[in-house]
């Protein structure tokens, strides 16, 4: 995830850059007559290619230091007892690995891939407002700096899990939950501002010609998404405001003794938190919609019927937040809606996959790096799917609650899922930020070490849930030690297959076998007519789009 | 306006072709998709919850 | 050439590890209705998705291997079908209205708490539960019984490792008993997988739900509910029993409080109250102030040698009877009876080198209290 830095402009570079109707005349118009060096050519660019970098790069990142909040916790389970890690450790360690993973790497990573490829897919030359995305991405690192920081506050961070449950995250939470409160403001002021200016490129820069019908679903789905985080990002903003008022200005939004209700806030949060799963799995069905058709040669089957699924997932997503509050007491009738409504999600997001598989079949596919991940995102998030299909049955959820059952669950659509589908999505345009295709060696062996390990540490996760092993706990009974033993042998063995992708990244930035305008021979997108690497500024003169190019 | 409800109910089901497709998006308005669908979603919502208040019975 | 046989010797004795001590990989069938549905609602739905899956991965790895690119296949160019599409989309739709169907009328079963036989108050409390059977005068909490050493790696663990408690909740089977429940501090969670009873304790809101069990026997559950620093050290056991048995239980429980409301009115001994008071400190004080208390500041301020509790007898009562608002320490007037309070505050008035020499009586207790 951390491309190689555009080259700076120059003459020759933007010259080179033959395809997308550049012109001549085009490259005396730039704007910026020095850039300023070192540092503060990444504290003050507003390019999206840079920007872009900027924000796969953190995000990287933060997937390792999340990975290694991971390793924590899974050491401490590697066997009964308490070993290395007290309990209230422990705790801040699952909270901790929670909210860096879902906002600091798989949203983060989301944003770099659309900063860098939706202007290049819709033939723009920038963001539509690169000010602004500058200083999106610029919160982020002050957003997890203060974050991070509160482990080291006295009482220590945050170790209320990361749906921070009032009012064990109010009453009775440590005193750096305020700060807490402040980096997830500004996390979401950051997305909202991302989602803004995303949802601005793509209504209002695409290339002449290119109609909304026309664009790859990378560009759909990150539309959509960014339709959801704007509706759901204010939702967590006024819980999170409401927790601040509970802790320092003596409220009772969540506390009964007050006239409060702590159902209150498990309604707030997951109304935020349903769409927020879709603003992780939305964007990745776009990567692998571009992935498959490419390698299996073959236009994706059902293109419109991905679109049109695409948008009745993102409504139907505010309609099922309760399914996961089954236990809490709902009235009856509201279970049995909140059950109907989230078995029928399943069926648009069902049709995805039939027109995944559908798309291979008669095709003529080959099994480069970026198509192994995506291949894989099919099969293992289909299995997140049907446990999911199972967690719907409301009665059986009542068994399978915050037991390991659902760790599994939402492991299996976010780390095959999600970051599966960022690791393709990363591989596909390598070639495209650096000119070079990755080792291929190296990125099998990344690929089968992946698979291996994911698999390892998260399917045995199902059979200790089923068990009765409850969640977030630092130590177990007796019969769930040989499945919490695969899968911390598992989660190591998953963790250090992850340095070869920085490995094959960084090998990539540096060199490798050059990389053509089009770099695979399947790939029919805009991207791919720019030259490989692109240059700095790209269709600074619109290309024209030809409807060849589109998806009929 | 038929052929914008017929296409958001297609939309629920996650199936449309491209013909139809190719004309919502040269023909459609996206306003009038976008009250529609929220219209329909609505409607959605109140017939499961008639469907789960019969059933709680 | 020897390194997978070694890797199969090692997965071959990982699985018979497991079917050595696992009792199972899968849901339990439970012994009430109830699970019994559940689990079958959980088969049902766990097969279909199997089929599901053989299916459509059936499709997807023929195709990954019958038209390899290398292979030299030539794409197709379709790209739609709508009939097909309908098609894929009809049919999970009627099988989920088909899975709807029999949840629906185990999910309403399950909220049916009527015409029950007995009722019990299930009380969530950082980090223990309390049960108080309604209209019988018995209440009393049940703490985790496996000794720090077991946690600590120290001593050898038992089969039930952190599964077991001092006093289980005791339950007749064949009647339909009704969970009041509700929390005095977080949530929690009060879940035994074999009764198939999950349920949320709300502090300040009163959950239903209710059980009915077909045999006799023990079922073991853990707090399901991130609940703070102790969450996973508060298990839950229920004794199932004959109902007989269960009448004499209760009766002698019932006896067993008369007498203990006796003892109020009586003048305790010091080394009496010590020895109460060790008990009652050891299964209720020690998962926070520790079993020296040393406490683990600053969440848990140390009883050794704590001069404000060595010097104002009256303070150290408040802070038991009352608790301490904002913090963890909770209060237990009606948690502890006045024999307990004053027992484990003799206790820890002259324990580890806190040699006040003081000795509360109940009566004195009782008598804060009903201030």
């Amino acid at each position: 995830m951390a491309p190689k830095l555009p080259p700076q402009h120059s003459l020759q570079h933007s010259s080179s850059a033959v395809a997308g109707g550049q012109s001549q005349e085009g490259q005396s118009h730039y704007p910026h007559a020095a850039q300023p060096k070192g540092l503060m050519r990444w504290l003050l660019t507003t390019n999206h290619k840079e920007i872009g970098s900027l924000y796969l790069i953190f995000s990287l990142t933060m997937f390792f230091v999340g990975g290694i909040f991971a390793l924590v916790v899974r050491a401490e389970l590697f066997q009964p007892g308490l070993q290395l890690v007290e309990p209230e450790f422990f705790n801040q360690m699952t909270t901790m690995h929670g909210l860096i993973m879902v906002f600091a790497a798989v949203m983060p990573a989301f944003t770099g891939l659309a900063n860098w490829m939706i202007p290049l897919q819709i033939g723009a030359p920038d963001m539509a407002l690169p000010r602004l995305n500058n200083f999106s991405f610029w919160l982020l690192p002050v957003a997890f700096t203060l974050l991070l920081s509160t482990l080291f506050m006295p009482g220590g961070g945050p170790n209320f899990g990361w749906t921070f449950y009032a009012p064990l995250s109010t009453t009775y939470a440590p005193a750096s939950t305020t700060f807490f409160i402040l980096a997830l403001h500004m996390a979401g002021i950051s997305s909202i501002l991302g989602a803004i200016n995303i949802i601005a490129t793509i209504l209002n820069m695409r290339a002449p010609g290119m109609r909304m019908m026309d664009m790859p679903l990378f560009v759909w789905t990150w539309l959509i998404t960014a339709f959801l985080l704007i509706a759901v990002m204010p939702v967590l903003a006024g819980v999170i405001t409401m927790m601040l008022m509970d802790i320092n200005f003596g409220t009772s939004f969540f506390d009964a003794a007050g006239g409060g209700d702590p159902v209150l806030f498990q309604h707030l949060f997951w109304f935020f938190g349903h769409p927020e799963v879709y603003i992780m799995i939305l964007p990745a069905f776009g990567i692998v919609s571009a992935i498959i058709p490419t390698f299996a040669r073959k236009p994706l089957f059902g293109y419109a019927s991905m679109v049109y699924a695409t948008g009745a997932i993102a409504l139907l997503s505010f309609l099922v937040w309760a399914h996961h509050m089954f236990i809490v007491g709902l009235p009856l009738t509201a279970e049995l809606f909140f059950m109907y409504s989230t078995m029928l999600i399943a069926v648009p997001t069902g049709v995805k996959v039939f027109n995944w598989v559908t798309t291979l079949f008669r095709g003529s596919i080959s099994f480069e790096p970026p198509m192994l991940f995506a291949l894989a995102f099919v099969v293992l998030f289909t299995i997140g799917g049907f446990s999911g299909l199972m967690l719907a049955i409301a009665p059986a959820d009542f068994q399978y609650h915050d037991t390991y059952f659902v760790v599994a669950h939402f492991h299996y659509v976010l780390v095959p899922g999600a970051i599966f589908a960022i690791m393709a999505g990363v591989y596909y345009w390598l070639p495209k930020w650096t000119g070079h295709y990755p080792n291929e060696r190296l990125a099998q062996c990344h690929f089968w070490c992946s698979i291996i390990g994911v698999n390892l540490t998260f399917f045995p996760m199902h059979f200790a849930g089923l068990a009765g092993m409850p969640r977030r706990i630092p130590d177990y009974a007796l019969q769930f030690a040989d499945f919490n033993l695969l899968s911390s042998i598992g989660a190591f063995f998953f963790g250090a297959s992850q340095l070869l992708f920085v490995l094959v990244v960084v090998l990539c930035v540096r060199g490798g076998q050059k990389a053509p305008a089009k770099a695979w021979e399947g790939a029919v997108d805009l991207e791919w007519s720019v030259p490989s690497p692109a240059p700095l500024h790209t269709f600074e003169t619109p290309p024209v789009f030809h409807r060849a190019q589109s998806h009929d | 306006m038929w052929s914008v409800v017929k296409s958001v109910l297609a939309a629920l089901l996650g199936v449309q072709n491209d013909r139809q497709r190719q004309q919502d998006f040269s023909n459609g308005k996206p306003v009038a998709f976008i009250i529609t669908a929220v219209v329909v979603t609505m409607m959605f919502v109140l017939l499961l919850a008639g469907i789960a208040i019969y059933a709680a019975g | 050439m020897r390194l997978p046989w070694q890797w199969l010797l090692t997965i071959t004795s990982v699985a018979s590890l497991s079917q050595a001590h696992a009792s199972s990989w899968n849901m339990p069938v439970g012994v009430t209705d109830t699970s019994r549905n559940i689990f079958g609602l959980h088969m049902t739905i766990f097969w279909v998705c199997v089929v599901i899956g053989v299916i459509v991965f059936g499709v997807m790895f023929y195709s990954l291997f019958r038209y390899r690119h290398s292979k030299g296949a030539k794409a197709a160019r379709f790209h739609e079908h709508t009939s097909v599409e309908v098609l894929w989309t009809a049919i999970p739709i009627l099988i989920l209205v088909g899975m709807a169907v029999p949840a629906t009328a185990t999910l309403k079963n399950m909220y049916d708490a009527s015409e029950a036989d007995l009722d019990i108050m299930i009380t969530g409390q950082q980090w223990r539960w309390r049960y108080e059977y309604l209209g019988e005068d018995i209440a009393y909490t049940s703490n985790l019984s496996t000794t720090r050493e077991q946690i600590r790696g120290e001593s050898e663990r038992d089969e039930h490792y952190l599964l077991d408690v001092d006093e289980p909740l005791v339950l007749p089977i064949n009647r339909k008993v009704r969970f009041l429940m509700t929390s005095d501090d977080v949530i929690h969670s009060w879940w035994v997988p074999e009764l198939a009873v999950k349920q949320d304790t709300i502090p300040g809101f009163i959950n239903e739900n209710w059980v009915q069990i077909n045999e006799p026997g023990i079922y073991r559950g853990q707090c399901a509910e991130l609940c703070g620093v102790n969450h996973g050290f508060m298990p839950i056991v229920v004794h199932a029993m004959e109902e007989a048995e269960f009448e004499t239980w209760l009766e002698e429980r019932k006896e067993a409080a008369e007498q203990e409301a006796m003892g109020v009115d009586r003048e305790w001994a010091i080394e009496e109250l010590m020895a109460r008071g060790e008990e009652v400190y050891q299964s209720i004080c020690s998962s926070c102030h520790q079993g020296e208390g040393q406490g683990a500041p600053p969440a848990f301020p140390a009883l050794a040698g704590n001069e404000q509790l060595i010097n104002e007898l009256d303070w150290h009562l408040d802070r038991v009877i009352n608790g301490v608002s904002g913090a963890a320490m909770p209060a237990f007037r009606n948690t502890l009876n006045p024999v307990e309070i004053a027992a484990v505050v003799t206790y820890t008035r002259n324990a580890w080198g806190n040699e006040t020499g003081d000795t509360v009586q109940p009566a004195t207790v009782a008598e804060r209290i009903a201030q």
